[in-house]
């Protein structure tokens, strides 16, 4: 990606972290994204990070297990992930292909992946059973 | 698009969100397309019915959008079905060639020449051909029946037409073929394979074969031409961006629903990616197709080291524990057709098909 546009962004807001992917990513591209953001989720001690996925063409197995992981980094780092921007019919395409989308949170656009940040950060947490 | 009601329980799992509250979403979306109220109730069944039962699989977050694109599925069905007698009936009519003439004796020719041509079938292959074309039964369950694979059932399914095909041409030009060889070379060319026309010799053979070189013409020109493939040369991860690009753009340009465009660059994505794992290099031929009916194919091929067991290969569970993803069963659920051929040491081309809903 030297010289060419920007692929992704990782902005801070108050305790969150905002990363907006702007294009079609190729696997490679969605590593570094991951080692980025996981890094910086440690970096700025965030406690929620919000990923807008609406530019992505398609969440194929690789880009859908991408999310998943770096959600599951984020909670080993006190961090709650919400991806938000799936699109109506990526999401369609990711229950046919037979993806486990696993415990990843997901929201319609960023108001709502912020408030939702919200309420999972002010409840208090789940009892164990 | 209209939201749910946020289902925020305090303490419990975030996101979560359950069927019930999707009903008054699915009813809006339903009503919207369908008038009658009676209809449009039993769409609205339907529809919660095939969310409930994936409500295992689907994320709690995700079922709304899942909801929303499973109701538009169930509308354009009924569309479809509402549809079939007449589109099937068409479908079969539709293995003439195109530049038959429509006039009312010919086309009853013709179908006199589809019913003999027909006859010469196996009785095997015209009762599973005509299950696929006529009844509308999908490549799945066909090889449920027949206790094979899906695609096997497919890449049988594409002989049989090609044969049919070859059988049409000679019972509408009243000629039995006047050599031993004449047969299995027009078969290859009919069924478009290569090695098959290497194996046989066709080229020779056409040179020798006055009727063999006029019946190809029509063999060959059929449905396709150079023209409408797209080559995408795979050695690196960006190429399996390009690669299902060329097919979002291909599917698009031939009418198919944003679903099913995505649906299939998904597929696309996922037989690429193998390519650039599992081999140094390959290629992905996107091609539109118009005959039987407008649809997409889409070949990926490599020279790499092949799959040993494809048949297991093609199994849940066994790709993503051997490290090859989901992706050939995954594809497999995406797309109408695919048929994997694959040898050890030479290796792989996954060939599959979507035909586009009448619309
Ligand atoms: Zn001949």
């Amino acid at each position: 990606m030297n010289g060419g546009p920007r692929l992704f962004s990782i902005l801070r807001q108050g305790p969150y972290l905002i990363a907006s992917i702007h294009t079609a990513l190729d696997d490679s591209q969605l590593v570094r994204f991951q080692q980025d953001l996981v890094e910086r989720i440690g970096s700025d001690r965030a406690r929620g990070v919000v990923i807008d996925v609406a530019a992505l063409d398609v969440l194929d197995s690789f880009a859908s297990r991408t999310l998943r992981d770096i959600g599951e980094m984020a909670r080993l780092r006190g961090a709650v992930t919400v991806i938000v921007g799936i699109q109506p019919d990526v999401a369609f395409a990711m229950v046919e292909l037979g993806m486990d989308t696993g415990r990843v949170v997901t929201a319609l656009d960023l108001e709502e992946g912020l408030a939702e940040l919200d309420s999972c950060l002010a409840a208090p947490p789940a009892p164990r059973t | 698009m209209a939201a749910v009601e946020p289902v925020g329980s305090p303490g419990g799992d975030c996101g979560s969100a359950d069927v019930a509250a999707l009903i008054p979403l699915v009813r809006r979306i339903v009503a919207s397309r369908v008038p009658d109220p009676a209809t449009a109730d039993d769409l609205v069944q339907e529809t919660l019915t095939r969310v409930l039962a994936a409500a295992g699989r689907v994320e709690p977050g995700m079922l709304e959008p899942y909801a929303i694109v499973t109701a538009r599925n169930v509308v354009t069905s009924m569309w479809r079905d509402q549809d079939r007698q007449r589109r099937h009936q068409h479908r079969v009519v539709d293995l003439r060639p195109p530049e038959a003439p429509d006039e009312d004796v010919l086309a009853r020719e013709d179908r006199a020449a589809v019913a003999e041509a027909l006859t010469r079938l196996s009785d095997r292959e015209r009762a599973t051909l005509l299950a696929h074309e006529v009844s509308g039964q999908d490549t799945r369950s066909l090889a449920a029946e027949l206790g094979s694979t899906a695609g096997a059932v497919a890449a049988q399914l594409n002989r049989t037409r090609a044969r049919l095909r070859v059988e049409y041409l000679l019972v509408s030009e009243r000629v039995e073929p006047p050599t031993e060889r004449c047969r299995p070379v027009l078969l290859a060319i009919s069924s478009g394979d290569r090695r098959r026309q290497r194996e046989v010799d066709a080229a020779r053979h056409l040179l020798e074969c006055g009727l063999c070189a006029r019946l190809s013409e029509p063999l060959v020109g059929r449905g396709r031409s150079r023209d409408d493939a797209v080559r995408v040369a795979v050695r690196t991860d960006a190429d399996v961006v390009a690669a299902r690009q060329a097919a979002r753009e291909v599917a698009t340009r031939l009418g198919f629903s944003t679903t099913d465009v995505t649906l299939i660059a998904t597929a696309v994505s996922e037989i690429t990616r193998n390519i650039v794992r599992f081999a140094d290099s390959g290629e992905v031929v996107v091609t539109e197709l118009q005959e039987p009916r407008r649809g997409i194919s889409i070949v990926a091929r490599d020279a790499g080291p092949g799959i040993p067991d494809v048949d297991q290969a093609l199994q849940d569970g066994y790709s993503t524990y051997h490290g090859l993803g989901l992706g050939l069963p995954g594809a497999r659920r995406l797309m109408d057709e695919f048929a994997v051929v694959s040898e050890t040491g030479r290796g792989t081309t996954v060939t599959m098909t979507k035909w586009r809903g009448e619309g």
